[in-house]
Parts: structure tokens; sequence; C-alpha cells
């Protein structure tokens, strides 16, 4: 049995060790990184690792040629040299254990940030943790818009909301329908956690701003064995454009069971998600040739920016893939981390918050198509453009914005 | 809503429901036979869907005619499952209800992270099927050929079972067995050889199941979950240990997820099934066509 002095002892210890220990200066810094690793979102997480992988090798091993920053010596200045490193946790897609060990990487391990988590509905508990133990929460790609107005503190977020993403399909909408395209009427299609709700609501919004009729709304239970009855909603109302909000399992079920009852939707305009995993589209790709996803990031820069083929390529040798919008996202936010925690020359979780607000990496620092890094008062990036991408002849191909673009937007998709 | 589109949804329902049935009656039949409850039947299935995969991939053939021996490989896990896990554990002094449950629950968890470890967690899908993505329309109405084919296997697997069980030695000894397990062993029926067949003969079910769904389902280390916990209320619901009831049940099932789908906003589609659940428990505890 314990006494309690010995307990109040062990308490304050831990406290003690908490405050300065491990969290002196260090020839390494720990990152708790935070993603599914078994699960059905295990793949995305495993990949998320090797892309944070990447962000360590270009942060820690000197590369002359990228243009990113940190990328041209080894390890971080700031901090008389010292290497970022990696602690992995597996939350398996699962909102409480996302919070339990977000604590444990806090308190066992003593990380300096996190990063995370794929879904935003662990976003949300790992985030008030962090908020709780005053240690930065990087969302490398969560996309709830909610999550950042909350009046935390400790999140950051490089990538684009929902909101910023589903502006931008509407916008590509508007441009179609001035071009004399017929788009008048969208169904929308999401699962019923928080990134399905929040981006359904944001796109209902823009839908009945911009004058679109939502002919279905069909909100359905991740992860359900069938989804006969659903389609079936979505083949009555046939609407010029269907707009999915699904992680990978649901995608896949989403465009078999279409091609089962007969429904060849006009276009697919997807936020994301499942729809921007190859696993999707080795699965049904033939089926959705010509479906449209949001996306943050464009394989197609790579001809402007060297770096974005440069670091594809490292990512490829790693895991044998292309970098997609979610693995990019993650790479970057690792960058973008690892520039703060060398400016607060500090493993102190409150001053690296500090250099996270001042943090301003200009557009072509970066591997995305963004104007800049550069967070608001809710830890925002407001200057995060979207792309839209086409899955065309088995890749993805940039076809919005205009600027960017590298074909035209084949629209509707079953036209021949 | 027009006429058509009902039929429709009652047709995939139906369609749906046969699967579903095809599923549970594997462990209904376990748990009638020796009153374990299978937690670790929806990874049964899973690995039908990677020994389906992984056999498409070796022999190019379809899935369809791959169907006995997916079904002969699920058998051997199913025995191994039993000899290996389940006779162990029945040996347990006290608290024998938990340490069954417990069991094979474990069973189910190592089950799933050494297929995640070996496959990978990877979206798996079988390629290029004969049936795959073919549909036949009637009228308006789309029947998917592997749902179709699913449905007919579903009922001939039903059929062959009932016959086994009615017409055959092992069939009675099945039968026996079940009622007094004590008994058997005095008239020179190996308890043992029985309970090996009878779980052996519960996986090849779930394997012919898994061989159909492989077809028209993406394949994943936890594939199993969502079916099985739908397994699990279909057990409940006919009865546990009915085979009939297994087959009522799963028609229930299917229908009734399909109707609620459409009635109520369909992330609320499980309302239905939960629901009719409940009421059966409270008013007919042994389930439908129990006779517990």
């Amino acid at each position: 049995m314990i006494s309690r002095r010995s307990f109040v002892a062990g308490t304050a210890l831990t406290a003690a060790s908490l405050s300065t220990g491990a969290r002196a200066q260090a020839s390494e810094v720990s990152v708790g990184v935070l993603f599914p690793t078994s699960g059905s979102g295990a793949q995305v997480g495993i990949d998320a690792i090797q892309a944070i992988n990447v962000a360590l090798d270009v942060i820690n091993n000197p590369h002359p040629d990228l243009e990113l920053p940190l990328a041209k010596g080894s390890g971080l200045p700031g901090l008389g040299g010292a290497k970022l490193r990696i602690v992995t946790a597996d939350h398996q897609s699962d909102p409480q254990k996302g919070r339990a060990e977000a604590e444990r990487l806090i308190t066992q391990d003593k990380v300096s940030a996190l990063i995370g988590s794929y879904q935003s509905a662990v976003a949300a508990t790992i985030s008030q943790t962090s908020e709780r133990f005053s240690v930065p929460y990087i969302a490398s790609d969560n996309s709830s818009p909610s999550l950042t107005r909350r009046g935390l503190k400790y999140i950051f977020r490089a990538s684009p909301h929902d909101e910023m993403f589903s502006a931008t399909m509407f916008d590509f909408l508007d441009g179609l329908k001035k071009a004399g395209q017929k788009v008048d009427t969208i169904a929308l299609f999401y699962e019923d956690t928080i990134f399905g709700t929040d981006s359904s609501n944001v796109q209902r919004k823009l839908a009945g701003e911009r004058g679109y009729k939502v002919v279905a709304d069909v909100k359905y239970r991740a992860n359900t064995p069938s989804l006969t009855a659903e389609v079936q909603q979505l083949k009555a109302a046939d609407a010029d454009v269907l707009m999915p909000s699904s992680y990978t399992t649901d995608g896949i079920l989403l465009i078999k069971t279409m091609s089962e009852l007969g429904y060849k939707p006009k276009a697919i305009l997807a936020q994301a998600a499942g729809f921007s995993e190859k696993a999707l589209y080795d699965a049904v790709g033939k089926q959705i040739e010509g479906a449209i996803t949001r996306g943050s990031f464009s394989l197609d820069l790579a001809a402007k920016r060297p770096t974005v083929g440069l670091v594809n390529a490292m990512f490829k040798a790693k895991s044998g893939k292309d970098m997609n919008d979610n693995t990019s996202r993650e790479f970057m936010a690792t960058i973008v981390l690892a520039d703060a925690i060398n400016r607060a020359k500090s493993t102190d979780g409150a001053k690296i918050r500090d250099a996270l607000a001042m943090t301003d990496i200009p557009g072509e620092m970066t591997i995305m198509p963004w104007k800049r890094v550069k967070f608001d008062e809710n830890g925002q990036n407001n200057d995060a453009d979207a792309v839209l991408l086409q899955w065309l002849g088995e890749k993805f191909v940039t076809v919005y914005p205009t600027e960017l673009a590298i074909a035209a937007p084949k629209f509707p998709m079953s036209k021949a | 809503m027009t006429l058509q589109s009902i039929v429709q949804i009652l047709a995939s329902g139906l369609l749906m429901g046969l699967i579903y049935a095809l599923i549970a009656v594997g462990l209904s039949l376990i748990f009638g036979l020796m009153d374990v409850v299978n937690f670790a039947h929806g990874e049964f299935l899973m690995l039908a869907m990677y020994a389906s995969f992984g056999l498409v991939a070796l022999t190019a053939l379809d899935p369809i005619v791959l169907m006995p021996v997916i079904a002969a490989v699920l058998f051997t896990v199913g025995a191994l499952a039993y000899v290996g896990v389940v006779r162990l554990a029945m040996r347990a002094r006290a608290n024998l209800g938990m340490v069954q449950i417990f069991a094979t629950f474990g069973l189910a968890i190592v089950i799933r992270g050494v297929s995640q470890l070996l496959f990978t967690p990877d979206y798996r899908n079988v390629p290029n099927v004969w049936l795959g993505g073919r549909t036949i329309p009637v009228g308006g109405i789309y029947l998917p050929v592997p749902q179709l084919a699913g449905g007919l296997v579903s009922i001939l697997a039903f059929l062959g079972l009932w016959l086994l069980i009615t017409r055959t030695d092992f069939g009675k000894a099945l039968e026996a067995t079940r009622e007094d397990a004590g008994a058997v062993a005095l008239v020179g029926i190996d308890k043992n050889r029985v309970f090996t067949i009878g779980w052996g003969l519960g996986a090849a079910l779930v394997g012919i199941a898994g061989a159909i769904l492989s077809i028209f389902y993406y394949i994943h280390p936890d594939v199993g979950l969502p079916f099985a916990l739908i397994a699990y209320v279909t057990v409940a619901l006919g009865g546990f240990g009915s085979v009939f009831g297994a087959l009522a049940a799963g028609l229930l099932v299917g229908l009734v997820e399909a109707m609620t789908a459409t009635i109520l906003p369909p992330s609320l589609k499980s309302i239905g099934i939960y629901g009719l659940y409940l009421l059966v428990v409270f008013v007919r505890p042994r389930g439908l066509f129990g006779s517990l």
C-alpha cells in the first residue's frame, strides 16, 4: 500500500520532471504523432507516419536541393542542431483513445508538440488535451471548420478547412454554370461523424446562398455493411452533382452499390478523405472515371516547383505511392512545426505555441499551392488555397483553379 | 416514393438478408451445439474473404468456383479454433462462461492483429470476377448478380445444412450431443469429435458467405466487425441454436434495415434492427424460433 506521503512526493516529483527535466535543451526534440495504425483507418495512418518520416529526413539531414524551411542544414540550428524525432501512437480512429494517447505522449514521453490525426472527431479530443497541458497540436489533415473555432490557443492548422474547400467547389460549379453547363441540383451524401456533418452543413449553406437546389440530403452511418437504401435515394433524386463526404470504406461501398443499382451520377465532386486515397481508385477507379475531389495538393505543381517532385520521390521510395492530399499535408505540418520549434529555441510547449503564432512561410517554400502559411488568432491558416483534382486515365489531373489547371475539366463525367 | 423504388428496396433488403442469414447460421450452429458464443465469428468471415482474395490471385479462378476450397480452408480454421482454444477454455473450473467469452474474444483480437500484420491494412478487392458489377434490370428494378448468386448459394447452403442435420448419422450425433453431451459418451459418440466438426461446419458456412461477399465488398482486416454485430442480433432474434430461425431472422433484419433507412434518415437505420431485437428480447427472450 502506498502511503499518502509517498504518493504526494511521487506526484510532486512527476510534476517537477514534467515542467523542467526532459524539456530542457536537448540534442533531440520529441514530437508526438497520433494516427490510426490499426482498425479501418490503418492504412492512412501508416502512410501518414511515412510522410512525417520524410519530413524528418528533410529537417535532420542536409538537402541543399530542396526549397523548404530547415532543409538545407541539418537539425534545428535554433536548438544547437538538435534533431527532431517522433513518438508514434495509435488512436484506432477512436476519439477516447485519441485523448488518452495524447495525454500519455505528453506526460510519459514528454513530447513538445503533437501532430495528428486524420479523423476530425479524434482531433476534437486531442486538441482539448493539448490545450489542458499547454502543448501545441498541429491539425495536419483534419478538415472540420469547427476545430479552430472553439477558442483554443494550442491548435494550429496550416491546411484549408472544409468551408474553404467547399467554397472552392462551389466557385468551380459557378464557373461551369456560367460556361453554359446545366448545374442546378446537388445531392449531399455524408457520414455521421463530425467530418461528414460539418462538411454537409457548409455545403448546404453554400448551396442555399448560391442558388443550388439540394435534392437529396443523405446522412448515413459510417462503416455500414450496406448502402442500398441510401443509394436508392440518391438515384431517385438524380442530381446534377453528387457531393460525397466519405472515408475510404464507405466510398468504395458507395461506388460499388451505385453501379449495382444502375445509377451513374452525372458528376461527382467529393470532399476528399476516401476520394483522395489510391485504395479507392484501385478498387473502383474504372467505375468513377471523371470523379472530381477537392485537395490541397497537386503533383502537377512539380512542373513549376521542383521541390514538389523531389519530396514526392522521397516519399515514393519509402511507401511505393505518390503523395496525396493527406500525406502532403502531414508532411507540411511537420515542416511548419519544426520551423516554429527552431524559432522558439526551446522545447517548451508555450514558447513553441508563441513561435507558431508568429509563423510566416511564403508559399514558394512549401510543397502546396498555398499563398503562405500564417495563422490567424484561432490557429487557422487562411492563405491556404484548395485545388480540384479529376481522376482521368488512372491518375489525378488538376482541373481547378484555372491558373494551376493542366487540363479542362470533363463535365459531366459520364460524357463520352 | 414510387412503387418501383419500394420494390427495389424490398428486393435489396431480401438479398442482403439472405447473406446476413448465411453469416449468422454458423454462429447459431456453434451456439446450439455447445452454448458457446463465438466472438471471433466476424474474423472468420474476414479470413474467408482474404482466402478468396488470395486464392483468386493464385489460381485466377472465380470465387464462385473456389467456394468449396474456401469453405474447406475455413473448416480447418474453425476446427483448429476449437481444438486449440475453445477446448482448452472449456476446461476452466470457475467462471466457465466468462472464460469462454474472453477466449473467443481474445482469439478475435489476435486474428485481426495478425491479419493486419500479414495482409497489411490496405483495402483489397477481388479483381475481374465473372459476376462482379453485373446487374439484371427487371422493369426498372436492378438486381445485382453477385447478390442474386449469393442469395441462391445461401438458400442451397441452408438446404444442405437441413439435410445434413436431419438425414445423416452425423446430424443425429450432432443433435444428440446438443441434447446431452454427457449421455452421448455412453453410446460411444466422441463428444470432442462432434464439437470439432461442429466448429468446422460453422466456420465453413461463414466461409461460403465470405466467398460471396468478396465479390462485391472491400476486404480489410476489420471488415468482419459490422457483419458480426448484425450476426449476433440475427442469432438472438431467430433463437439461439435454431437453423431455420437464423434464416428467418436474417431475412427480417435485411428487410427492416432497408426499410428503416428509407423511412428514417439512413444514419439511424440500425434503430430498426435493434428496436426489433429489444422487442423480441422483452416479449420472447428465447427468440422467434428458439427452443432454449
